[in-house]
């Protein structure tokens, strides 16, 4: 059993990254401390937040309902100065970096939308094909059992159809345990259109429980607000996993930043030091420390953590802490249609086109995720109803047809790792003083070649047979919210800050898994080879627990 | 410290209608999102104000509107726009000359200005449910806002539901049919 002081294994981090090695560990005996920087809120709570908030702050204001705790600052956009106050941003595509996650416990899972998706045999060996980015240090082979593992423990949906799964007609060790979600018409009537220009629609496996409970949690019933928040927890978010953890006998400590990372003379951490919300200082020691906090908290600690002994901060002996921050920059295009489409029926998103990510091309320009967005648009019709001054019936029809004959197209990128893009510790300091996170961040030309020659044009052939009257792109990349980089993985200590198994070069008994160690970003949504990633860890934790390190 | 305990509600969701008007008792489905505005406002607006608002409302929107939303609406309009009360009379008055039942009959004599913007203001917040679609703008009704009417039998209640488990349908009704609401 933990204790407030110590541990076998202490995690900075209650997201599902920290969630999945919890549990790991404590059903393999061993005692869980977990450390969260923000509050612990119910869901009702949430629930009502959200809706509080006026409409124009309820789509694309995801953290709008996750108020921070000033101990325990995010990123907050209800209006623009507040959208500048955490994230310190710069660099050609600063806009693309502006990240969404939330400092609560259960972590950014809160507001995520879901989707689960594997990464491919090619996606893992960039350099070696197409002579650009890194390949990871092991192959897909070694990663599908965890992918299958992180699948079963959060409770995936998805096709059994092997067509339809992702990677397509792949080895799988185990089938997914709940079937796919249905489609609604926006999504089946995408499907169709795609698939006559060569682009596959393929249903996403997402972490909402179809059809059935799982885990406690009940089927989904098409509420339509992933993100937010899920009202019902048929979503998988990290919050619930917090009762289940401490039913094993896990402790959770919430209000409890960590802003120190303390090494021995021998190089193996010893303690770290969190402040509480009334900035007292505490002492955690333990046997093995998991830092779980994202990919931005958790390199912006190991930089805070620098001392004597570690004068470029902690696991930094390879200057690669806060280098190759990755995510996948995203265009859209708001489209007017001639028929009705009706997204907004199911989950906010359910499908995506990922075929358009695998090619030859990837020698020259990235490849890159198609969806569309599926949340309703009732509010998106009824405002600009409005704004023509219109009432009565004419007001009504018009809701209902801008409402049914819009949608909102997406593209999202996928990100070289370049250590050029980089987090650094901000002059600016936060509410407990401590450096808030800068972040330089350019796309890169790889990106915009991609833009330009290729997923601008497939995105304009989609809205084309959609039968788009009207085609506004996004001026600019934006950012997908799914942060990667950081601490990546890599077998020379020279290079590359984490291990296959996300444990630090330089202090064997402390760990960085999840987005941070990702070798390479990918077109598609990270959470799922985040948690892969997290099981392996774990193995490896339990492993040199049990038996030292290998 | 203001919270000790797992709350997160910020400052002004604290002042919150719903801890007074419901006694602390939150469910997650069926309840308005609260039905009685901030106390001062609604205590400055008087019944017959309120009669007389729901009255104007219910020539300019041609629904079936919650008595409760209308009186939260008002009051918060009236607290912003000290003419609100003589703006509603003025609009009543031409109705009443149009001998109008709905809001065809009459709008197209609303004179340009303050008077029309002043309609539209009160359509605009019996269909968002709010008075200020900004950051500070308190809202007056979720559900009950209009705005979800013309999509309801298709497009569900962000939050709500309209269907079961896998029960939500791959084909969509005629854009030409209108759900009554």
């Amino acid at each position: 059993m933990a204790n407030d002081q110590s541990a076998d294994v202490v995690i900075a981090g209650t997201g599902i990254i920290g969630c999945l090695i919890a549990e790991q560990a404590l059903d393999a005996g061993l005692s869980v401390l977990m450390l969260e920087a923000g509050p612990r809120v119910d869901r009702w709570r949430i629930v009502e937040n959200y809706r509080n908030l006026p409409p124009s702050l309820r789509l694309f204001h995801w953290d709008a309902p996750y108020p921070p705790k000033p101990w325990a600052p995010h990123l907050e956009t209800r209006t623009a100065k507040e959208q500048e106050q955490y994230l310190q941003l710069e660099g050609p595509n600063a806009r693309a970096y502006l990240q969404g996650y939330v400092r609560y416990a259960g972590g950014a899972t809160w507001h995520w939308a879901g989707i689960c998706w594997r990464i491919t045999p090619d996606d893992m060996r960039l350099k070696s094909l197409y002579g650009v980015g890194r390949d990871w240090p092991f192959s897909y082979d070694v990663l599908e059992p965890y992918y299958t593992r992180a699948e079963h423990a959060i409770g995936v949906s998805g096709p059994s159809d092997p067509a339809l799964q992702w990677p397509p007609n792949a080895n799988r060790s185990k089938p997914y345990p709940m079937g796919p979600l249905p489609f609604g018409p926006g999504e089946r009537r995408l499907t169709e259109v795609a698939a006559k220009i060569g682009m596959m629609n393929l249903p996403a496996p997402q972490a909402r429980n179809s059809g059935v409970s799982y885990h406690g949690r009940p089927a989904c019933c098409g509420n339509n607000n992933c993100f937010p928040v899920c009202p019902i927890g048929a979503k998988y978010d990290g919050a619930t996993s917090l009762p289940t953890i401490e039913a094993k006998g896990g402790r959770i400590l919430e209000n409890a930043v960590v802003y120190r990372i303390e090494t021995g003379a021998k190089g193996a951490v010893e303690a770290v030091h969190y402040f509480d919300q009334n900035k007292g200082s505490h002492r955690i020691t333990g046997k093995i420390f998991v830092i779980a906090c994202n990919s931005i908290e958790t390199p912006k600690l190991l930089l805070f953590s620098k001392d004597d002994r570690n004068p470029n901060g902690i696991a930094n002996s390879s200057d690669q802490v806060g280098r190759n921050m990755m995510d996948q920059p995203k265009l859209f295009a708001e489209l007017e249609l001639t028929e009705p489409l009706w997204t907004g029926v199911g989950p906010v998103q359910s499908s995506s086109i990922l075929n358009t990510s695998q090619g030859d091309f990837r020698k020259d320009y990235t490849g890159a995720m198609f969806r569309m967005e599926n949340y309703a648009r009732s509010y998106v019709g009824a405002a600009a109803a409005l704004k023509k001054g219109l009432v009565g019936k004419a007001l009504d029809t018009e809701i209902r047809r801008l409402s049914a004959c819009t949608a909102r197209l997406t593209v999202e990128h996928e990100p070289l790792p370049s250590p050029d893009n980089r987090l650094t510790l901000s002059d600016k300091k936060d509410w407990l003083g401590i450096n808030k996170p800068n972040i330089y961040y350019d796309v890169g030309d790889y990106v915009r070649r991609s833009a330009k020659e290729y997923t601008v044009p497939r995105l304009r052939a989609l809205a084309d047979g959609l039968g788009a009257t009207s085609f506004q792109l996004s001026p600019e990349f934006l950012n997908s919210d799914h942060i990667m980089g950081g601490c990546i993985m890599g077998t020379d200590a020279k290079t590359s800050v984490v291990d296959p198994d996300c444990r630090a070069h330089d202090h064997d008994n402390l760990f960085l898994p999840g987005g941070a160690a990702m070798p390479s970003g990918t077109a598609s949504n990270s959470t799922l080879t985040m948690s892969a990633l997290a099981l392996k860890a774990a193995d490896a934790i339990v492993a040199q627990l049990k038996h030292g390190p290998s | 410290m203001l919270d000790q305990l797992r709350d997160d509600s910020p400052t002004a969701y604290r002042l919150a209608r719903r801890d007074i008007v419901f006694g602390g008792v939150v469910l997650i489905g069926g309840l308005a999102t609260g039905l009685v505005p901030t106390t001062s406002a609604l205590a400055a607006w008087s019944d017959e104000a309120s009669a007389r608002f729901m009255e104007i409302s219910s020539l300019l929107i041609p629904h079936r509107l919650h008595e409760d939303v209308g009186k939260r609406i008002g009051a918060a309009m009236g607290a912003l726009n000290p003419a609100l009360s003589q703006q509603v009379s003025e609009l009543l008055a031409i109705a009443k000359n149009k001998n109008a039942k709905i809001v065809e009959d009459f709008f197209p004599d609303v004179p340009n200005g303050p008077l029309k913007e002043t309609a539209l203001a009160i359509i605009s917040a019996w269909y968002l449910g709010v008075v200020k679609d900004a950051d500070g703008g308190e809202v007056l009704a979720f559900e009950y806002a209009l705005m979800y009417g013309p999509t309801s039998d298709v497009m569900t209640i962000p939050s709500y539901a309209i269907s079961g488990p896998n029960a939500w349908p791959p084909d969509a009704p005629p854009l030409e049919n209108m759900p009554d609401f």
